[in-house]
């Protein structure tokens, strides 16, 4: 599967949540990153490039700071220019048809101010609607958007856990079900660099790979035992 | 949680905290939260097992 993120900042050099984001995207992995705002600094985007590009992948993610309930302008426009009728919509248009597309939001409030009665007063799937109206109308399938509320915030751990569903976001399959994310795991845990632990450190992570092995092995045999008492 | 398996996870967070790669801290402190994950799945499918077991509606049978 091929990952293009596109991501809209005016600037990103100075984010420290972009910067991490960044810092989190597996090198040897088909993910394609591409900055709106380097790209084009002018504000003249190259639409048979860009359609050329979002061919050549699978799952479309935009990622930005959510700027008064939407993207840096960069992004609106790159909409405008780039998915025209015939290309992306239209009797002739579905060359999107198929593909998955997913938000990576960074946002500078809570996460409970978005809702009835919060200083926001929407939630973000209300506030999203264009993009998912958007999702639709080229046919692709709307992904469950990676929300990050107030990065500066966030503890040691919160941040370890936002990098690991950060990448699950750009390399795993879309089913986020526990047996899904178990295999993804392990096929990380397969390619860490072992020369860098200790032997008795070696035998931690492979005894975690053996027990995650097994808790798989007892799910299953625990669903099947209820399916046949239920 | 079965000793054993605490022992694991607790093994897990500390070699996590000791590695001054980022990825492979990361990666495997969210092994051991996927752990702590799976064996609370199956706590809740065996008590849901035993309930079902123990459920008056199946006495008559």
């Amino acid at each position: 599967m091929k990952t293009l993120v596109i991501i809209s900042h005016p600037e990103i050099g100075d984010s420290s949540s972009q910067q991490f984001l960044l810092s989190a995207v597996p090198k040897d992995k088909d993910v394609t990153i591409h900055h709106l705002e380097s790209v084009y600094p002018d504000g003249n985007i190259d639409t048979v490039k860009e359609q050329k590009l979002l061919k050549q992948h699978d799952r479309i993610l935009f990622q930005f700071p959510f700027y008064w309930y939407s993207s840096p302008a960069l992004l609106k426009q790159w909409q405008d220019d780039v998915l025209t009728e015939g290309f992306a919509y239209g009797p002739r248009g579905s060359m999107l048809a198929g593909k998955e597309f997913g938000l990576v939001l960074a946002i500078g409030v809570k996460n409970s101010e978005y809702q009835a009665g919060g200083r926001e007063s929407f939630s973000i799937s209300e506030l999203t609607k264009p993009y998912q109206a958007m999702a639709v109308k080229t046919e692709m399938v709307y992904l469950k958007p990676l929300l990050i509320f107030q990065f500066a915030y966030m503890t040691h751990e919160q941040k370890m856990k936002l990098y690991i569903d950060y990448q699950q976001v750009l390399t795993r399959e879309k089913d986020a079900s526990l047996e899904t994310r178990e295999k993804w795991l392990l096929e990380q845990l397969e390619q860490l660099d072992g020369k860098a632990f200790q032997p008795n450190e070696e035998t931690t992570l492979s005894n975690a790979m053996e027990q995650i092995k097994t808790n798989r092995t007892t799910i299953d045999e625990l669903k099947m035992i209820l399916e046949q008492i239920r | 949680m079965e000793e054993e398996l605490h022992e694991l996870i607790r093994a897990l967070e500390e070699m996590s905290e000791r590695q001054s790669d980022y990825h492979a801290q990361a990666l495997l402190f969210a092994t051991s939260k996927l752990l702590q994950e799976q064996d609370k799945r199956i706590a809740l499918m065996e008590g849901e097992l035993d309930g079902t077991l123990w459920s008056p509606r199946n006495w008559g049978e």
